[in-house]
């Protein structure tokens, strides 16, 4: 059963585009990733999903069922993490947390607890009093304390150290072990590719490409910069190398095929440094897309 | 349940603040009040000042040398207070929330839009009537010395009940204007201009005869202090209007809150 259907679903903001025909299945126990650069419309989608907004055209649908006519009762199964969380600044974080639970049909006690302890929050502390770090981990437990079915995480990672990212994670998969669906939007190509089976890309309101994720690895170009003395940059004129930069004797290139051909050519020169990267979403855009 | 107790809690800290200005504003009254207060002199002053002038200030129908008629003067000043407090309750209630940008969570709960609506109409409500409850209060306390007879008792006990209807009906206009508007910071501003314009028809619709029909414009003419003293009760037509426009207000925010797109 598809989790998510989105069909042909349009986003106008007066005159500005929102986003435009977009269509994609999320099918019950994958790990979606939804890739773009800010402003590409990702928090539209997300929005439209959770009747924030409304659609100027076409649909989308939460279990089977459209999400504005039953949003309420959608939003039952649904746990969201914005990119920014904004809580009611006079309140305390677990009065807070005890009012989201409150809108539950299923007692949230337990888990509330549970999840707080393992992100190491602070229940007694004043939302206004918390650093934007901690205020991100309100909004994990406060969007997952009612064990939901679909996740919506817009850029969740933003503001949480690597630790706490870590954690974050781990937590997602165990999740999605336990059943849980998620959508996972962001513009950092890492994460998405490490949580993620597949994904979505999304570039200037309309989605470029759904891969799954083992296609776009192979598909994936890898920055790399050499650093040699007397290095001639002609070695690398082989297949798959692109965009060969010079710059006080480092050859800096992108490349894409069999890791192998390039450790085989470098393995002949006395290097000084070697560095083999992935690329950045922006970089793929700029390099691939245009 | 929920969401009304949150906000009344929230609320808490601005309703007290109200009650201080009322509190002070009577206090000040009253002891202004007490220079009057059993004065012929002053009456020959007041015969002496130019019509228009004791119409603006809603003087002719009281005698300023009794409580009963010190309080209808201050009517004027309390209409506007309460009317103000409601007023901005209604439009802070929920442009607040997007104003604090809190709407991302409140809405992606599972919650109906309307019900949501309901819940903090509720409470500010709640909010107007303990402010009024504390405008009664220190009307009926501050009024110990002076006296007060059972006229003044009644004529007090029916203003309250007239300025209810004031607050629910700009209680109403904020909460339509705050579900309306699209730009949120609109809806405070605007909600205080529409007040002030219409109190002003008021003074208006007092100054001669022609202008008279104005008060149908005007929710602080509907129950007019002059008429209240005079007739001890509340015309039933203005009842009804009242009734309207906060029905009318309250459904055109339940619609348009239940349809438009929040801006985050």
């Amino acid at each position: 059963m598809s989790i998510i259907e989105v069909n042909h679903l349009t986003k106008y903001y007066g005159k500005s585009r929102g986003i435009v025909d977009v269509s994609f299945n999320v099918e019950e126990g994958e790990i979606f990733g939804f890739i773009g650069p800010n402003g590409a419309g990702k928090s539209t989608t997300i929005r439209l999903f959770l009747s924030l907004i409304f659609p100027t055209d076409g649909d989308a649908k939460v279990f089977g069922k459209d999400c504005i006519q039953f949003g309420p009762e959608l939003r039952q199964e649904i746990g969201y993490l914005p990119s920014e969380v904004f809580y009611y600044e006079g309140m305390k974080v677990l009065d807070l947390l005890k009012y989201s639970a409150s809108f539950f049909k299923k007692d949230c006690t337990k888990r509330l607890h549970d999840l707080a302890e393992l992100m190491e929050l602070d229940l007694n502390r004043r939302i206004s009093d918390l650093s934007y770090g901690n205020r991100k981990k309100v909004g994990i437990v406060q969007g997952l304390l009612h064990q939901p079915k679909l996740i919506i995480l817009d850029e969740p990672t933003a503001g949480l150290d690597p630790l706490m990212q870590h954690k974050f994670f781990n937590l997602i998969r165990e999740e999605n072990k336990r059943g849980a669906t998620i959508f996972f939007s962001s513009h950092i190509l890492g994460e998405v590719q490490r949580m993620c089976n597949r994904v979505a890309i999304i570039k200037e309101g309309s989605i470029t490409e759904i891969k799954d994720m083992k296609t776009l690895q192979k598909d994936q170009y890898k920055k790399i910069r050499v650093t040699a003395d007397g290095l001639d940059d002609d070695i690398f004129q082989v297949e798959g190398v692109s965009e060969i930069e010079r710059e006080n004797g480092t050859v800096s290139f992108f490349f894409k095929g069999d890791i192998n051909t390039i450790t085989g050519l470098v393995s002949k020169e006395t290097l000084s440094d070697l560095t083999i990267e992935d690329l950045t979403l922006e970089e793929i855009f700029m390099h691939y897309y245009e | 349940m929920n969401i009304i107790l949150r906000e009344l809690r929230a609320n808490l800290k601005s309703l007290l603040i109200w009650s201080g200005i009322v509190i002070l504003f009577s206090l000040v009254g009253f002891s202004k009040f007490s220079a009057f207060y059993g004065n012929p002199e002053l009456l020959s002053i007041l015969d002496s000042m130019p019509a228009p002038v004791i119409s603006t200030l809603n003087m002719n129908a009281f005698n300023l040398t009794t409580v009963t008629g010190f309080f209808g003067i201050m009517v004027m000043y309390f209409s506007l207070i309460l009317a103000i407090a409601a007023v901005m309750w209604g439009s802070d209630t929920i442009s607040k929330e997007e104003r604090d940008r809190t709407v991302e969570f409140s809405l992606t709960l599972p919650v109906t839009r309307g019900r949501v609506v309901i819940a903090k109409t509720v409470a500010a409500a709640v909010n107007c009537i303990a402010l009024l409850l504390v405008t009664w209060g220190i009307t009926v306390v501050g009024a110990q010395n002076y006296q007060p007879d059972e006229q003044f008792y009644k004529f007090v006990s029916l203003t309250m009940l007239a300025f209810l209807f004031l607050q629910m009906i700009f209680l109403a206009l904020g909460i339509f204007l705050g579900c309306a508007l699209k730009r949120h910071k609109l809806a405070g501003s605007l909600a205080m201009g529409i007040l002030l314009g219409t109190y002003f028809l008021s003074i208006l619709s007092g100054l001669t005869k022609d202008l008279e029909f104005l008060k149908y414009f005007t929710p602080f003419k509907y129950f007019d202090a002059a008429f209240l003293l005079r007739e001890s009760r509340l015309e039933l037509l203005f009842i009804l209007l009242s009734l309207g426009i906060v029905a009318v207000l309250l459904a055109a925010a339940y619609a348009s809150y239940s349809k438009r797109d929040v801006y985050i």
